[in-house]
């Protein structure tokens, strides 16, 4: 494994839910000890870094990735000991059921009326947040309350596997992926002065980066993200969306942005010039943080470059170390050229 | 000298047995309980154990505990490396999307049960089919095919760990946990003298049809039997008079297919010793080995005892050790 897989999968360990970054934020604050010319954080807890490059820059750059993963938020103890969650950020429930998940570094599983207890309808239907809890063993409330509070947040609990030859598999690989290529970014140095933000709050609504963006007041924008993969049985063409192994993808448009025209074929070209794979989406799908940043101030000029990802949102993330490592180089090469546009 | 309750359990639950393959579960258990008498696996697959000496004038008693789990069976690969799966057992489907497994090839290797993303989805609240999923290997075609063969078995595999309390919780938990019982009972009466020749069976596919104990109880020919297995332990959302409570003891169970004289005897046993038991009423059969273990040849007496276990049939079924160890603590005590 690279030097920056390992830094995902060290990333990945770390529990950070939106709103609660707190330990991913000083992980980052800790790797950055001398790397930049400032790092500030602000009253979000968005960490903001400032790295002098080789050459001043006419145009303010910003490249953000978000620290935050979706989780779960604690909302109420049984008086049996059981405890109620609900979902931080986009959960799908198909994905919640029968898990383990860990809340203040104690393993809950979640679980509900065993198979043989409900009906042949019931067996057909995803579990809802509402008819599922979290057991942390704790045999009564006053027993729960002594290791959980309300408000605690849970994430899910899963080793950070390899799947075949070049496939990584864990949890929040959304977007530790990008804030690590940030990390390998701001470590090698870049041409010109750049803003690199690590953002929180992603998952609940891009709040984190509409902040950022605000201070910065950037001219142009680069998010680092993953994007939703398709390329599983049974979905054929378009379904598939975006495929691992193909490169970094650089989308047109999703559900919150339609992005810079110019700067889409700039990553293309980039792509195409140095020989660096690189496709788009082929569903008008999903979200991120630039849709909060290219409608910030006056308005900024932005793009996003994603590793493409299987089951987003799960405790098995999928990525290929290949698009990470593509994601990697064309976000370097197209920085080095966002200056002359 | 006494076996430790979570080392057992952690060993029992790393091994593999989905029914029908329980090849390495069988002889981690062989190689344990070889320590207490001699030991072999039969034609099917079951652990067959007798413990200490044997004495033609004494009758036999037969503890048993399936050591079979669910799960799947590989029916098919693509040629973009995603298999496909038929159940084994009574599987849960409202837990199957986006889960890791692990599939059981020439090697071990890591697989995770694919999740159509929510914007292809017709209905998200439709939980998923087993005959519909595919699991992602991660590799192609070419490479899956090196690995993995039809008719290798696929598990949701987690780890034993700890919860509070005295609670732990793991994949296979049943009947692993019946089978750290049995286990320990084995070892609790290795220097006894009792009034029964003891013989423990350790049987397979017993989440396919209870087709393990059915040949194992043949071939031991017990006068009495004590089937070890999990119950309905009480989570929420459920009704406690339909489960036992984790952590209350082992559950005695009474039934019209069960030997009431042996009920009894165990709900006394209980009470003289102080072991905490709880009652388990059936009103039928039992849905366990007993089914089969008690019209075995000319018919054996037979009595069910069961750990209860939350979250049944899911990779994160939860026991509590005591009742483990208590369970085996009452069957000891019957014994002697």
């Amino acid at each position: 494994m690279t030097d920056m897989i390992n830094e995902i999968r060290a990333l990945c360990a770390i529990d950070g839910v939106s709103g609660r970054e707190d330990k991913v934020r000083e992980y980052i604050i800790n790797r950055l000890n001398g790397k930049a010319e400032s790092i500030t954080t602000d009253n979000l807890g968005n960490v903001i870094a400032f790295v002098k490059g080789k050459k001043p820059a006419d145009k303010k750059v910003m490249i953000s990735a978000h620290m935050d993963e979706v989780g779960f938020i604690v909302t109420h103890i049984n008086g049996d000991g059981t405890i109620k969650i609900a979902p931080v950020g986009g959960v799908d429930e198909q994905v919640v059921f029968g898990r383990r998940i860990r809340i203040n570094d104690k393993i809950a599983v979640i679980g509900g009326k065993a198979v043989h207890n409900i009906s042949s309808d019931e067996r057909k239907k995803t579990v809802k947040f509402e008819n599922m809890t979290a057991d942390i063993g704790a045999a009564s409330k006053e027993e729960a309350e002594k290791v959980v509070s309300l408000g605690d947040v849970g994430t899910f609990c899963c080793d950070f596997i390899s799947l075949g030859k070049d496939k990584i598999c864990s949890k929040a690989i959304d977007d530790r992926a990008g804030c690590a290529i940030m990390l390998r970014m701001i470590d090698e140095g870049v041409e010109y002065d750049t803003y690199f933000a690590f953002v929180v709050q992603e998952e609940i609504g891009l709040r984190g980066s509409t902040c950022t963006a605000f201070t910065i007041a950037p001219d142009v924008s680069i998010v680092l993200e993953t994007t939703t993969a398709a390329d599983i049985p049974p979905s054929q063409g378009d379904e598939r969306v975006c495929e691992l192994g193909k490169g970094a993808v650089v989308s047109f448009m999703d559900r919150h942005t339609i992005y810079d025209r110019q700067l889409y074929d700039l990553a293309f070209e980039t792509a195409k010039e140095n020989g660096i794979p690189c496709q788009t989406k082929t569903k008008v799908a999903g979200g991120n943080d630039a849709g909060a940043i290219h409608i910030s101030r006056s308005g900024v000029k932005t793009c996003a470059v994603s590793v493409p990802c299987r089951y987003l949102h799960s405790a098995s993330c999928v990525a290929d170390v290949s698009d990470i490592e593509n994601t990697y180089r064309l976000t370097k090469k197209l920085l080095d050229r966002i200056y002359t546009i | 000298m006494s076996l430790d309750t979570y080392e057992l359990l952690s060993a029992l639950v790393d091994t593999s047995g989905v029914s029908g393959a329980e090849y390495s579960a069988a002889e981690y258990a062989k190689e344990i309980l070889s320590k207490y008498g001699e030991t072999r696996i039969d034609i099917l697959g079951n652990v067959i154990c007798k413990v200490g000496r044997f004495d033609e004038s004494k009758p036999t008693l037969l503890i048993d505990a399936h050591i079979d789990e669910i799960g799947m069976i590989v029916t098919y690969i693509t040629d973009d490396g995603f298999l496909k799966v038929s159940n084994i057992g009574g599987i849960d489907n409202r837990v199957l999307t986006g889960q890791t497994v692990k599939i059981y090839g020439r090697k071990i290797v890591d697989g995770v049960i694919a999740s159509t993303p929510p914007h292809l989805k017709k209905d998200s609240s439709a939980a998923a089919d087993i005959s519909d999923i595919y699991i992602d290997t991660g590799m192609t075609g070419d490479e899956a095919k090196e690995i993995i063969s039809l008719g290798d078995r696929v598990c949701i595999f987690n780890c034993l760990e700890r919860l509070e309390g005295g609670l732990v919780t793991s994949h296979a938990l049943d009947n692993r946990a019946g089978c750290a019982t049995v286990i320990l009972a084995a070892d609790m009466l290795r220097n006894e003298d009792t009034k029964y020749n003891v013989c423990v069976l350790l049987s397979v596919q017993e989440e396919v049809g209870e087709r393990g104990a059915k040949t194992g109880a043949f071939t031991v020919d017990c006068d009495k039997a004590i089937v070890v297995d999990v119950s309905f332990g009480l989570t929420h959302g459920e009704d406690a008079a339909d489960c036992g409570v984790c952590g209350s003891g082992g559950m005695i169970g009474i039934a019209p297919s069960l030997c009431r004289e042996m009920s009894d005897e165990l709900i006394n046993t209980a009470k003289d010793k102080g072991i905490p038991y709880q009652i388990e009423v059936m009103n039928g059969k039992t849905g366990t080995n007993a089914d089969a273990i008690g019209i075995s040849k000319g018919g054996a007496k037979t009595v069910t005892l069961s750990v209860p276990l939350k979250h049944m049939h899911t990779p994160v079924e939860v026991v509590d050790m005591r009742d483990i160890e208590n369970t085996a603590r009452l069957i000891c005590e019957y014994i002697k």
